[in-house]
C-alpha cells in the first residue's frame, strides 16, 4: 500500500455527519485485509484472527472537524455552527465546500477594508457568514443542517512533509489500513480489531459504542498530537520526523507504554514520549473505561496546525507508527507480559 | 476573455516579480500591436486603429498582485515574511502559499493550546511564519532565498454566475486590455500593463510619464461590500450591477465629464458609492501637467484575498464600457 496515496485520497474525501465518502473509501480498503464485523455510524470494526483468544484493538477516528448550516438569510448568506473545534479567526475569505443537495464551493465573508474598525474580536462563528455566490438561489441547494467542510487539497512540502486537511485523523486511518495489510495472512499471537471510529470530534461518541461491541483485552488509540512549531513550547509538543509519540498518563496503562517503548527500542524504531497529566483528549479516554475497563495506551503522530485546512506532518512518522504497531502486535502486546 | 482571465489569475505575480504575467501578456498581444517593456517591467503597447484619435488616450491595468516577501529564516527552518500590499492577518492564517515551485503553509498555534482571550484576537502579523517542511535554516536556504516572493494560493472556481480566484485584482483589467488590443480598434490608443500598483502605484507613475497621455482610462477591480450584514449605504458597489465608475477615492479626483458620460452610456454600470481605496489613477491623473482620468472597476468581494469573487457579466460590461469610452474620447463625441 502506498501510504501517501491513501492519505491523500482520504484527505480529499469527507466524513462528517451523513457525509461519508471517506468512511466508504476506508471501509472498502479495510475489507480487503480484515473481516468486517460491524459498520455503523459509531465506526467500522475489522477483525483479523490470531492464534489465541486475546484481542488487541487499534483505533483511529474516521470523522473530522467541520461546520453545519444553522440559517440561510434573505439574501442567501449562510450562518454556521462549528462541529468540533474550529479556529474562527482563520475563516474570513476562506473557500469551503457546502454539502447541500449537490456539493458547492463557498467563501466566508471578510470585512471590507473601508469598514474595518480597529481590532476585531472573534467570538462567535455565527457572525462570519458564508457566501455561495448564488444569492437567494442558495436556498434551492442548501438547507439548515447541511455540513460544510474545508476544501484545501493535499500537497507535498519539502522533504517528506505533507500539508492538507483532515490529516487529523485520516493519517492514523491510513496507518491502520497499512498495518491491516501487513498483518493479514500472517500467523498472529493474538486477534486484532481495527476500529475506524466515528464522532470523535463530538465527544468520542463512536469509540464509546464501538469499544463496547469490540470488547478487546487491550487497546491503542492512534491519533495526532501537537507538532513542534514557533510559539509552542517544547513540553507541549512532539517533533515532526522523530517518530511516534508514545503516551504516558494516569488514564493509560503504564505496562503498555513500557511495552511499546521496549518494542520500539528492540526494532530500532524512532519514538518520543508524550506525558500527560490526566485525560489524553483521544479515544483512549473512553475506550479505557469501556465495559469493565480496558488496558489502553496512545500512540500519536506529531502534527502542526491541528484542525485547520493545512495540517502538516512527516510521512516518515507514519511509517514509524506502522512499524511500531506491527511489531507490537507480532510480539503479542501484553499477552505474554 | 474569461478563459484568458482564468489563466492570468493562475500566474504568480507578486509586486516586483510580475515576470510570468508580463510574458503571458506579451505572448497574447504580440502581432496585434507595437509594444515595449519599460525599465520597471511595465508593458507599454500602442494599438493602431482605423482612424486617428483626437486625443492621446492611455488605458491602464496593473499586472501585480498582493502577496508576501521572505525576510529571514529561523534556525529551525521557518520563514519569516513581510506583506507586499495590504492583507488582513485573518486571511493569512493557515493558508497554502507557493514560493516558486516550493509549497508552504502559514503556520500557527492550534486552538487547543490557546487561552480563551488568545482565541478571540488575531495573532500579531510578525508572529506568523511559513513552514516549507525544512528542519533547519540551511535546509530552508537550499530551497528559497531571502527576498523571494510567496504567492497566496487560491484556485479558480466557478460559483454560479460568479468566479472565485486569487488576483482578480487586477488580472480582470489585464484580460480586458488584452481583448481590446487583440481585436480591431476604431482608433489609435496606448495601453499600459503596469507593475507595482500594490506597493504605491509605482509602475503607472513611470509609464504615464513615458506615454504622456491627455486622457486615461484605468481598468481595475474594487471592493464590493454587498455581503451579509452590511447595510445598503455601505456596500460601495454590488455584484451584477455592472462595473463601478469612480467620482473620487483616496488617491484621485476623477474627470466629471467622463464620469457622467460613463453613467449615461446605456451600458449597465454603477457609481462607486464610497470615497475609499485608490488605484493607478492616483498617479496617472497627476502625471506631468495633469491627465483627465476615468476608472472603470470590476466589483470584487473579498479583494486582497486569494478568494476574490466577481460576477462574469460585470467583467463583460467593464470591457464594453471601456471600449465605449475609448471610442467616445478618441472620436471627440465625449468631451
Amino acid at each position: 500500500m502506498d501510504i501517501k496515496k491513501v492519505l491523500f485520497e482520504l484527505s480529499e474525501k469527507d466524513c462528517i455527519g451523513h457525509v461519508k465518502d471517506a468512511y466508504e473509501a476506508a471501509l472498502e480498503v479495510l475489507s480487503r485485509y480484515a473481516e468486517i464485523k460491524t459498520a455503523s455510524d459509531s465506526g467500522i470494526i475489522g477483525f483479523i484472527k490470531g492464534k489465541s483468544d486475546y484481542t488487541v484493538l487499534l483505533d483511529a477516528h474516521i470523522d473530522q472537524v467541520g461546520m453545519i448550516v444553522t440559517d440561510v438569510d434573505s439574501e442567501g448568506f449562510l450562518s454556521l455552527s462549528n462541529s468540533g473545534g474550529i479556529d474562527i479567526r482563520a475563516l474570513p475569505a476562506r473557500q469551503v465546500t457546502v454539502h447541500g443537495k449537490t456539493k458547492i464551493p463557498a467563501v466566508f465573508c471578510s470585512t471590507p477594508p473601508h469598514l474595518a474598525k480597529g481590532e476585531t474580536e472573534y467570538t462567535d462563528i455565527s457572525k462570519i457568514k458564508l457566501d455561495t455566490g448564488l444569492g437567494v438561489k442558495a436556498k434551492d441547494i442548501v438547507s439548515v443542517g447541511d455540513y460544510v467542510t474545508f476544501s484545501e487539497k493535499p500537497a507535498f512540502l519539502a522533504g517528506d512533509f505533507v500539508a492538507g486537511r483532515s490529516f487529523d485523523d485520516r493519517s492514523a486511518v491510513a496507518v491502520l489500513l497499512e498495518v491491516a495489510e501487513r498483518l493479514s495472512g500472517k500467523e498472529l499471537p493474538c486477534n486484532v480489531e481495527i476500529l475506524l471510529s466515528g464522532g470523535e470530534e463530538l465527544g468520542m461518541r463512536g469509540a464509546k459504542a464501538s469499544a463496547f461491541i469490540a470488547a478487546p483485552n487491550e487497546a491503542i488509540a492512534v491519533d495526532v498530537s501537537f507538532g513542534n512549531a514557533p510559539g509552542i513550547s517544547e513540553d507541549e509538543c512532539g517533533v515532526l520526523g522523530k517518530g511516534p509519540m508514545i503516551g504516558i498518563s494516569p488514564v493509560l496503562d503504564r505496562k503498555m507504554s513500557d511495552r511499546l517503548i521496549a518494542v520500539a527500542k528492540e526494532n530500532g524504531i524512532n519514538y518520543q514520549l508524550e506525558a500527560m497529566g490526566g485525560r489524553t483528549g483521544t479515544n483512549a479516554d473512553v475506550i479505557s473505561v469501556s465495559r469493565g475497563g480496558v488496558k489502553t495506551c496512545t500512540v500519536s503522530i506529531p502534527l502542526r496546525n491541528m484542525h485547520t485546512e493545512n495540517e502538516v506532518l512527516s510521512i516518515s512518522d507514519l511509517y514509524s507508527v506502522c512499524d511500531l504497531l506491527e511489531k507490537y502486535i507480532l510480539s503479542g502486546g501484553l499477552l505474554n507480559a | 476573455m474569461l478563459e484568458i482571465l482564468k489563466e492570468l489569475c493562475a500566474l504568480d505575480g507578486v509586486s516586483g516579480e510580475e515576470d510570468a504575467v508580463r510574458e503571458y501578456i506579451i505572448n497574447k498581444i504580440k502581432g496585434h500591436c507595437e509594444y515595449r517593456v519599460d525599465p520597471l517591467g511595465s508593458i507599454i503597447a500602442f494599438k493602431k486603429g482605423k482612424n486617428r484619435s483626437v486625443k492621446k488616450v492611455m488605458l491602464d491595468a496593473h499586472t501585480d498582485e498582493v502577496g508576501l516577501i521572505i525576510t529571514s529564516v529561523t534556525e529551525d527552518g521557518f520563514l519569516k515574511f513581510a506583506a507586499v500590499g495590504g492583507i488582513d492577518t485573518a486571511v493569512l492564517m493557515f493558508r497554502r502559499v507557493r514560493i516558486g515551485n516550493i509549497n508552504g503553509v502559514i503556520g500557527g498555534k492550534p486552538i487547543h493550546l490557546m487561552s480563551g482571550d488568545e482565541k478571540k484576537k488575531l495573532p500579531k502579523p510578525d508572529s506568523l511564519y511559513i513552514d516549507i517542511g525544512a528542519s533547519s535554516k540551511d535546509e530552508a536556504l537550499e530551497l528559497v532565498r531571502i527576498g523571494d516572493r510567496a504567492v497566496i494560493c487560491g484556485e479558480y472556481t466557478e460559483m454560479g454566475n460568479k468566479i472565485k480566484a486569487k488576483a482578480i485584482d487586477d488580472r480582470a483589467g489585464c484580460a480586458i486590455l488584452i481583448s481590446l488590443l487583440t481585436s480591431d480598434s476604431d482608433y489609435d490608443f496606448y495601453a499600459t500593463f503596469s507593475v507595482q500598483e500594490e506597493v504605491g502605484l509605482r509602475g503607472a507613475k513611470a509609464a504615464a510619464f513615458t506615454v504622456e497621455p491627455e486622457s486615461a482610462i484605468v481598468l481595475e477591480a474594487t471592493t464590493a461590500a454587498d455581503i451579509a450584514d452590511v447595510p445598503d449605504g455601505q456596500r460601495v458597489c454590488v455584484l451584477g450591477d455592472g462595473p463601478a465608475v469612480s467620482f473620487m477615492d483616496r488617491a484621485a479626483v476623477y474627470d466629471r465629464n467622463y464620469y457622467n458620460a460613463a453613467l449615461s452610456s446605456g451600458i449597465k454600470c454603477q457609481p462607486k458609492a464610497a470615497v475609499a481605496g485608490g488605484n493607478n489613477s492616483g498617479e496617472i491623473h497627476l502625471s506631468r501637467g495633469g491627465v483627465r482620468t476615468l476608472a472603470i472597476s470590476v466589483p470584487c468581494r473579498y479583494i486582497h484575498s486569494p478568494s476574490c469573487v466577481a460576477c462574469k457579466e460585470d467583467i463583460e460590461n467593464a470591457a464594453k464600457l471601456a471600449k465605449y469610452m475609448l471610442n467616445g474620447i478618441c472620436s471627440g463625441s465625449i468631451e
